[in-house]
């Protein structure tokens, strides 16, 4: 039988009803919206029995609790009851997880092949990877070059930058750098004026008046969390019971926005301003009398043993700091200065902070003095909501190293950076020296370097420079967890597993004024074929043996850091932490271990250094024009960078999360914003969005405009922590490394970097 | 087509709602990135352009027009508001006009829903919320290679063109259930149900709880701020009755309050 | 006007037409099986498609796939004192744990207890070396439910087997059928494939002691997650049941 069109029609007829009647078209829609609902590239996480570990976040020393799903970690939360933090977290220790897990992790040991940085690598063994080291780092002792290796870390406090220190002394080299920030100044500061081997501990939490020399307290200086959990103690209670935030900058910074006054003055003038307070202050005589008169040095003037007259701090300030004279410097008029000094000397706990932005960088040594002083002004030294020096707790002493004639003699040679030479004798590391020293000698003067926990290369000032430096080291060897620029530059990655995955110990965050000890654990399994750093130095000093290995009599790691927690082990691995919750610092009778005893305003150890002293005024906190590089016709803006919350600019990359809370107005597709004030955009006719080009006298960038009224006219300001080249395209390529467009302004007295600003000039592109 | 539930007789209820203090928020961000790892929040390599950015919690930036130096700056962290609306009808602007039922507010915690599956990315809710509180999925989430593996099985993975926000961590109210149907309590004590941004915040400056009762600490803030006229809502004039509560002692950051958002995607200003 | 005409002239040709077919010689069929032919032809359509519908489409949809280990549930409840809740128990955190981990398996069955070649299989095949069991999870819902064991159970004071029938008095392990197009078992459609029957909402009619006769769990579809709150007085609010 023929089946005709009308046939069909009749069978399909049939059939439809037939389906319809079948469970088939609604089963199948049903499925097929259940299929649509759950494609099969949207994950679907596993579920599993949820457990909580605690650890201590190696950003910014806060205690953390991890939620993890089986073996999984899922989030990352602040831990309550951990003494920084109290159950808050910052933004980036938040998005920790992103770096744990993302493939910004160096997978393994990587050895370069083809051309430096051009991002080749193969994979080889630990084996043969510290079979390298051992074999350069041999050779170059056998040749008596010890002291041409060095090492730069991000801190030198702890077991493992302990270690790398112990390596280099048992090896034969002085190198160890710590790279740069507010405690090179801020060591050296109290070190002179208190005779404390220690950065500053500032009681913020009891502070009432808090007088901030561009300190970024709420960008994240010192720990992040415990500052802006101290700032919101500020903002508790009756109107009349706040705390007072007084913030000086150029900028309005999210610091500024918070403070409760905010005085922009001229960049880098934060000095003589701090000396114009104390003019109001001695003039006025606000100072507290009791801690001045007894417990100070070289305030007044005084006579030394060979009868020469000497003029004291008092005398200084009020010949040359008056208010009209500071007032011409900074920008702030002498009202509001004469009113600043006396709000400041008047106030319950008042207390003056330094350290620009974040803290990320040195400064100007008698700037840092100058606002030192204030609080010595006002008595607030060792007291409740005042500064103390950092103390740490005590731990278990290793045993001295027995160094061998190599040793010696590699140790005792000149460091690579200048510290602790005849020319800055109390300097320790100068970070921000090395490349310009590297690059101004014909010979080769480092022909090993092992970085750890720091990214040189990428926050180190004037990036060519570095670049430059980097190239003529032929061996560099990186310890980074994560694809640095620093690790992309190196001839071989040992990764360190990410601070998840390993135990350390955590020492007392920055600025803090209570001694704790917090414990790094592995919370979860190591994700790739990492090895601890202190394991392999260990290891590597085994392998040199001699003297070298017999300075590292412990097995692995974990002996040493158990054996120096030592007694207090069992309370530290069963708390999380050792917190000296009782600590009090001491009262000012033996507060200060300087030559007279006393707090100095007159630093007494220059001449007792040896370092050559014409005048008084050397000796004495005072202000330094620091003219910002450039020519003023050429380049007739200031650039200044500035540190933002959501950015971070040190040696870990900023995480996806983090660059997405960036505003528009800071990052647009990939390039960076500008601030600029209308008045000066103006001038140059700018506006909003412009496409610019910003020049420098180091070097040239584009960039966008944006209008900001919170910056002050003629100057600029551009965020760090862009213009990465390493890490993955969520970080790289975007913006510009702020490195590139600095160069290195030496503070004469300590040969720190000073710099806080460069000239510029914006032309429309 | 309103989907409303949780109109039962007898039931305890609840009406979770937030007290967010400008005067202590820094804008240091950590609330929204604590937000997208607890919400599984998708992110992509240019997140520049904020509309189409994806975010349950962002924090904005207003200044207040100033010119320098009288400028001053305010940061305001934006959940979604969770409008009740007034009435008997509870005009929650978004859930009014959802022709899937995919978004409902419930009567018995005062949280309004978003349903993945069932959303069919007409966008009519981002149309009709006042406060940029929704987001679209304009690109399939992806996360580069090993990322997955942080992601929490509490809250759902999206897909491309649905749309999502800000559910007040309600897998956490789940969660505190859980525990205490466990124990054979009904009651939710105030510390068993935060949400991650108030946990995450180093300032303390978000309070999360029960609007109703008068021992949450968010109850106490918000008839304390009224007294000493500091507490506001946003855009309080529309009626949209939102749960969020604010409190700043800035009088001009009060004033913006009524009308911050300015030009879609822009900064915003404000005389 | 013309419209008549038309119609005229259509039903004139139709005449025609039928005229001359029957002055037709050839024709041999009888008229009354032409006109059943379109009766035939749609019968045939419609048996057909409701044999496809009916009998072969549930086939197709679900492919079946067997349990790593053929698990007898009513040999345990023997063995174990606290009932389903002894391997599949509450977490402190009020969580519940499911389908049990291999190390639950393995605090009994570290060494051979006895001579089932399928207990065997479980320790050279996962014990030994530590794997754990890839178990079909008949009760697996969408990525999109969240679904609460503690309300359920501790709060409701539901029985296990009001939702997951008498499972835990089988001897074997049924096969799971996996729907093709999702993923998911069949139990939460149900086993009447037209998603009716006792399995469908009249198991909302059954009270719990006819339920508790069920061989095959309840279906386990969004409207019965919602009759059943519904029925007890439940909140139906999207974020109840969905995350």
């Amino acid at each position: 039988m023929k089946l005709d069109r009308r046939g069909f029609i009749q069978f399909s007829l049939g059939a439809g009803a037939g389906i319809t009647l079948s469970p088939l078209p609604w089963k199948l829609t049903d499925d097929f919206s259940i299929w649509t609902q759950n494609w099969p590239w949207t994950p679907v996480p596993r579920t599993g029995e949820v457990t909580h570990v605690n650890t201590v976040s190696k950003h910014c020393g806060s205690g953390i609790t991890l939620r993890k799903v089986g073996d999984r970690a899922t989030k990352i939360e602040g831990r309550k009851g951990y003494p920084v933090n109290d159950g808050g977290i910052s933004i980036q220790t938040a998005a920790d997880l992103q770096l744990l897990y993302g493939p910004w992790r160096v997978p393994g040991p990587l050895r370069r092949v083809g051309k430096r940085g051009s991002g080749h690598w193969e994979n080889i063994s630990w084996e043969k990877a510290i079979g390298d080291v051992v074999q350069k780092l041999s050779d170059l002792r056998r040749k008596g070059k010890s002291h041409t290796v060095a090492c730069i870390l991000g801190s030198d406090r702890g077991t493992v930058p302990q270690l790398f220190s112990r390596f280099l002394k048992a090896y034969g080299s002085p190198n160890f750098i710590r790279t740069a920030s507010c405690d090179d100044t801020y060591e050296l500061a109290m070190s002179l004026m208190q005779g404390a081997a220690a950065s500053v501990a500032y009681d913020l939490e009891h502070a009432k008046y808090i007088l901030s020399f561009g300190c970024g307290l709420i960008e994240g200086w010192g720990s992040t969390v415990r500052v802006i959990k101290a700032h919101s103690i500020w903002r508790s209670g009756n109107l009349k019971e706040r705390a007072t935030l007084v913030q000086i900058e150029p900028r309005l910074s999210n610091t500024a926005a918070k403070a409760d006054q905010w005085y922009p003055i001229n960049p880098g003038t934060e000095g003589a301003l701090a000396l114009g307070l104390a003019h109001v202050i001695i003039k006025k005589s606000l100072y507290h009398t009791d801690f001045v008169e007894n417990h100070t040095f070289g305030f007044e003037d005084w006579t030394d043993d060979s009868g020469r007259r000497h003029i004291g701090f008092k005398r200084l300030v009020l010949k040359k700091y008056s208010p009209n004279a500071v007032s011409r410097i900074t920008g702030l008029s002498a009202k509001k200065i004469v009113r600043l000094a006396t709000a400041f000397a008047k106030a319950d706990r008042p207390i003056a902070v330094w350290g620009r932005g974040k803290g990320t960088t040195s400064g100007s040594l008698y700037e840092c003095m100058a606002v030192h002083a204030l609080n010595a002004l006002v008595g607030n030294i060792n007291k409740i909501g005042g500064v103390s020096t950092l103390p740490e707790v005590a731990t278990e002493t290793w045993p001295k190293v027995d160094q061998d004639h190599i040793a010696r003699t590699g140790s005792g040679m000149p460091r690579i950076d200048g510290a602790g030479g005849s020319r800055y004798p109390f300097t320790r590391y100068l970070p921000e020296r090395w490349p310009q020293i590297v690059n101004g000698h014909k010979a080769c003067l480092i022909e090993a370097l092992l970085v750890h926990e720091a990214d040189p290369y990428y926050t180190t000032l004037d990036s060519a420079a570095v670049a430059r430096a980097f190239d003529r080291i032929p061996f560099v060897v990186s310890f980074s967890t994560l694809m640095d620029e620093t690790a992309y530059h190196a001839d071989l990655i040992l990764p360190n597993p990410h601070y998840l995955e390993r135990w350390e110990d955590a020492p007392t965050p920055t600025g803090l004024q209570v001694p704790i000890l917090g414990l790094v654990r592995p919370v979860v399994s190591p994700q790739f074929d990492t090895r601890h750093a202190g394991d392999v130095i260990l290891t590597i000093a085994k392998r040199l043996g001699g003297v070298v290995g017999d300075a590292f009599p412990w097995e692995d790691y974990e002996t040493v850091l158990k054996e120096t927690i030592g007694d207090k082990w069992d309370t530290l691995e069963e708390a999380g932490y050792i917190e000296e919750a009782d600590y009090t610092p001491p009262v000012w009778e033996n507060a200060f271990a300087t030559a007279s005893g006393k707090f100095e305003f007159y630093i007494t150890a220059f001449e007792q250094a040896g370092m050559k002293i014409n005048k008084d005024l050397q000796c004495l906190p005072h202000y330094e024009p620091a003219q910002p590089e450039g020519n003023p016709a050429t380049y007739p803006l200031i650039l200044i960078p500035v540190e933002l919350t959501r950015l971070a600019n040190g040696a870990v990359g900023n995480p996806p999360f983090c660059m997405k809370t960036l505003e528009e107005t800071e990052l647009k597709k990939n390039d960076l914003f500008i601030e600029v004030n209308p008045k000066t955009a103006a001038k140059y006719r700018l506006s909003e969005g412009q496409d610019t080009m910003l020049e420098t006298p180091r070097g040239k960038a584009r960039v966008l405009v944006h209008l900001f009224e919170g910056i002050m006219p003629g100057v600029i300001a551009i965020p760090k922590g862009l213009g990465h080249t390493a890490y993955d395209d969520y970080l790289a390529g975007k913006g510009v490394n702020t490195n590139s467009l600095m160069g290195v302004t030496e503070d004469p007295i300590s040969g720190l970097s000073a710099t806080w600003g460069i000239r510029a000039k914006l032309t429309r592109v | 087509m309103k989907e409303e539930h949780g109109h039962r007789p007898g039931k305890k209820t609840y009406k979770y709602g937030m007290v967010i203090d400008l005067d202590k928020c820094t804008g240091c961000g950590a609330c929204m990135v604590a937000c997208m790892a607890e919400n599984n929040i998708s992110f992509r390599k240019d997140e520049t352009n904020k509309l189409v950015s994806n975010f349950w919690m962002r924090v904005y930036k207003i200044t207040n027009g100033r010119s320098f130096p009288d400028t001053d700056v305010c940061y305001i962290p934006r959940p979604c508001m969770h409008c009740e609306g007034h009435g008997h009808h509870h005009h929650t602007p978004c859930v009014s006009v959802c022709p899937a039922c995919a978004t409902d507010y419930d009567h018995e915690t005062g949280i309004v829903s978003q349903i993945y599956t069932r959303c069919f990315g007409c966008r009519y809710c981002m149309a009709a919320c006042p406060y940029h509180a929704r987001v679209f999925n304009w690109w399939d989430p992806s996360w580069p290679k090993g990322m997955e593996k942080y992601l929490s099985p509490d809250v759902s993975p999206r897909m491309r063109g649905v749309v999502e926000k800000c559910t007040f961590c309600h897998h956490r109210l789940q969660r505190a259930r859980n525990k205490t149907y466990s124990e054979g309590r009904r009651e939710i004590r105030e510390d068993e149900y935060q949400t991650a941004c108030t946990q995450a915040c180093p300032a303390g400056a978000i309070t999360f709880g029960d609007l109703k009762n008068p021992e949450h600490k968010v109850h106490k803030l918000v008839e304390e701020g009224k007294k000493k006229k500091i507490a506001f809502r946003l855009l309080e004039k529309l009626g949209t009755n939102p749960k969020v509560y604010y409190v700043s002692t800035k009088d001009w950051v009060q004033k913006a309050a009524d009308v911050y958002l300015g030009e879609e995607g822009k900064p915003v200003t404000h005389a | 006007m013309s419209t008549t005409e038309e119609k005229e002239k259509t039903v004139a040709e139709g005449e025609q037409e039928t005229a001359e077919h029957a002055a037709a010689p050839e024709q041999l069929e009888p008229v009354t099986w032409r006109f059943l032919i379109p009766i035939v032809l749609f019968g045939v359509g419609f048996v057909v498609s409701l044999f496809i519908g009916w009998v072969i489409f549930p086939k197709i949809i679900y492919c079946e796939k067997h349990q790593p280990i053929d698990f007898s549930h009513s040999v345990h409840q023997e063995a174990v004192d606290e009932g389903c809740e002894s391997c599949h128990f509450f977490r402190e955190d009020g969580s519940f744990s499911g389908i049990p981990k291999l190390e639950n398996c393995a605090e009994c069955h570290e060494e051979a207890m006895g001579e089932n070649p399928e207990e065997a299989k479980l320790i050279e095949k996962y014990v030994e070396p530590g794997k754990e069991i890839p178990w079909l999870t008949y009760a697996s819902q969408p990525d999109c439910v969240f679904f609460s064991h503690a309300a359920h159970i501790k709060m409701a004071e539901l029985e296990c087997a009001a939702c997951h029938g008498r499972i835990g008095d089988s001897d074997h392990t049924r096969p799971y059928q996996c729907n093709i197009l999702t993923g998911y078992s069949r139990d939460i459609w149900g086993w009447n494939i037209a998603g009716m029957g006792k399995n469908a909402w009249d198991w909302m009619k059954m009270d719990d002691s006819a339920r508790m006769k069920m061989d095959r769990p309840a279906r386990m579809k969004m409207d019965d997650c919602g009759d059943c709150h519904e029925k007890r007085g439940t909140s139906n609010a999207c974020f109840v049941c969905h995350k």
